[in-house]
């Protein structure tokens, strides 16, 4: 059942109704609507309520006070309106003109294959209208509405305890908001004594205590090191999460416990040193798939060594975890790019192995000689 | 009928394993990888990873040393997308809680812990427990466990400890053509040895 307000201020009035409005015009609010909320258009100067969207927009633009279409009635109620009620197309209306036709009554008791014939698809969707048949969904307007909390408080807070009680409590409020508007979490900004702070969600969630702990363990990692006196939690929302799960598909890990598991670990390590790995489009060793495709083990960062050279080549190598007369060698490896930088590189390079049989990758540029790492 | 069940008895099945080109690491349990520097411990472990994300799975890498080669790895097979790489900078401690954090999580197909080069000292001060409760916790999920150090540590705790050694290495002329390792089981005792033969180019 739906209804439709005509009168101005319609979409504001109609909220008062239902979350989930279309506006037709600047005056007209159509809705869906309970048999229990009908009597609360009584207060409306132009009212309808019908079956269809369509029939209640008629019967509210054309009609004085509150009209009520019960189903079946549409064609009586609606049937003494005159065509000029409907949507205007002037090559329909002349061709009406000259059929005698002047109201809706009359254009819906027209046979249904005669009128298509004549008239085409164009004309039967009129004559549905003005039986008052023609059923479509809504197309409900997106509401404004801010995802928004603040608070100044009368005594500061030192600990993080206390202020997740607060935060907590926002975000019961916000995704309360979020799931009455089918949305979610994007990210959350928090915001404490104007220092701004944003937290980017992996995927969209109004789960109130997955969120909760996220910003509890930014919170941890990020100490706010001062008392707070001005609170504010703003959410970016965005659309709902879709998982299409399959039977066959590995198991993967809970996207919320990843998430917590993760925010943890970057805690206790660092931010940037959880991450996944990924190549990039350069020559630069070590960030991109090489020639060589022996496992390799990094030095991080390289280790400084001495390097006796006979003939041009080093026979002997001195560092700190290896040192020997060098048994075998591969190279000098000339590697250079990005001279159009700040961080260009421009090396050489030897595969080298020792007496014992480790092979180590040795290097030498502007800073001296290094060794890289070990295959392995 | 009497069933085991009705007994109380637990049938111990033989664990589902995960295949990799080199050996067969069991699921659920811990496979320790040992051997020195350059005796194939990292190729062993990237034949895992890659073995694991063929599958379509997730696996995690705690590197205690920061000493991961995504490059090689790429190279060898594995999935860069779908791997995680924890590093911690040397600290072996900050490596334990990570890996503990990761094993309590669970859904991963590996977890790899990488203790290899680590500090001695930070080895020592691990707790012989830890071991004991990871083996519990990887028990009855599709994990394996795997964990490259210089040294065995997990002592009982491993089903499958696999010792890598050197055999030689492979230069043909002015080039390093690759490296040639042993794989030597010592537990489950009574498996025989393997060839790796890892090519450079």
């Amino acid at each position: 059942m739906y209804a439709c307000i005509h009168a101005p201020g319609a979409g504001a009035l109609a909220q008062s109704f239902s979350p989930h409005i279309e506006m037709v015009d600047a005056q007209t609010a159509v809705f869906s609507i309970t048999p229990r909320q009908v009597p609360g258009l009584q207060r409306i100067s132009r009212a309808a309520v019908a079956e269809t969207a369509e029939a209640a927009i008629l019967a509210a633009r054309h009609l004085p006070g509150l009209t009520f279409i019960p189903p079946g009635e549409e064609t009586n109620i609606l049937g003494a309106l005159s065509i000029d009620c409907l949507p205007p197309d002037p090559e329909i209306f002349q061709t009406l003109d000259l059929w005698g036709i002047r109201s809706l009554a009359e254009l819906a008791r027209l046979p249904e294959n005669g009128l298509a014939e004549r008239l085409g698809p164009r004309g039967l969707w009129m004559q549905k209208l003005a039986r008052g048949a023609l059923d479509r969904p809504l197309k409900p307007v997106a509401l404004e509405t801010t995802y928004e909390e603040s608070m100044e408080l009368d005594y500061s807070i030192k600990l993080i305890e206390p202020l997740m009680f607060l935060i907590g409590r926002f975000l019961h409020d916000l995704c309360a908001r979020l799931d009455a508007q089918s949305l979610a979490a994007g990210a959350v900004q928090l915001t404490l004594n104007g220092k701004e702070r944003l937290l980017r969600l992996p995927f969209p969630t109004r789960d109130v205590k997955f969120l909760l702990k996220l910003v509890q363990h930014d919170l941890e990692a990020h100490k706010p090191g001062e008392s707070i006196d001005r609170l504010r939690l703003r959410i970016i929302p965005t659309d709902p999460r879709r998982v299409q799960h399959g039977l066959f598909t590995p198991a993967a890990p809970e996207p919320e416990k990843l998430e917590l598991t993760l925010g943890k670990i970057r805690a206790l390590v660092g931010q940037k040193n959880v991450k996944t790995p990924e190549l990039r489009n350069t020559h630069r060793p070590g960030w991109s798939i090489g020639d060589s495709r022996l496992a390799f083990r990094y030095f991080r960062p390289p280790i400084t060594a001495r390097v006796e050279i006979e003939g041009g080549q080093p026979k002997h190598v001195s560092t700190r975890v290896c040192r020997g007369k060098i048994a075998k060698l591969s190279g000098p490896w000339r590697t250079s790019g990005d001279w159009w930088r700040a961080d260009q590189w421009n090396r050489d390079e030897w595969d080298l192995g020792l007496p014992d049989g480790s092979l180590y990758r040795l290097y030498c540029d502007q800073g001296g000689w290094f060794v890289e790492g070990s295959y392995d | 009928m009497l069933s085991s069940v009705s007994l109380g008895w637990r049938i111990e099945s033989a664990p589902d394993v995960l295949s990799t080109g080199a050996a067969e690491c069991p699921r659920g349990r811990i496979t320790e990888i040992i051997g020195p520097r350059s005796s194939g411990r990292t190729s062993f472990l990237q034949s895992i990873l890659a073995a694991s994300t063929r599958l379509g799975e997730f696996a995690v890498l705690v590197d205690a040393t920061d000493s991961f080669d995504p490059c090689t790895a790429a190279a060898a097979g594995v999935a860069l997308d779908k791997i995680i790489w924890i590093r911690c900078a040397g600290n072996v401690e900050h490596a334990m809680r990570a890996a503990d954090l990761v094993i309590q999580s669970g859904g991963f197909g590996v977890v790899a812990l990488d203790l290899a080069e680590a500090a001695e000292s930070g080895l020592n001060r691990i707790p012989a427990t830890t071991w004991f409760r990871w083996r519990r916790s990887v028990e009855a999920t599709p994990t394996v466990l795997a964990v490259v150090a210089n040294r065995p540590l997990t002592k009982s705790c491993s089903a499958l400890l696999i010792e890598m050694k050197r055999k030689r290495a492979i230069f043909t002329g002015n080039l390093l053509r690759g490296a040639e390792y042993e794989i030597a089981p010592r537990k489950p005792i009574g498996k025989e040895g393997k060839a790796l033969h890892c090519m450079a180019v």
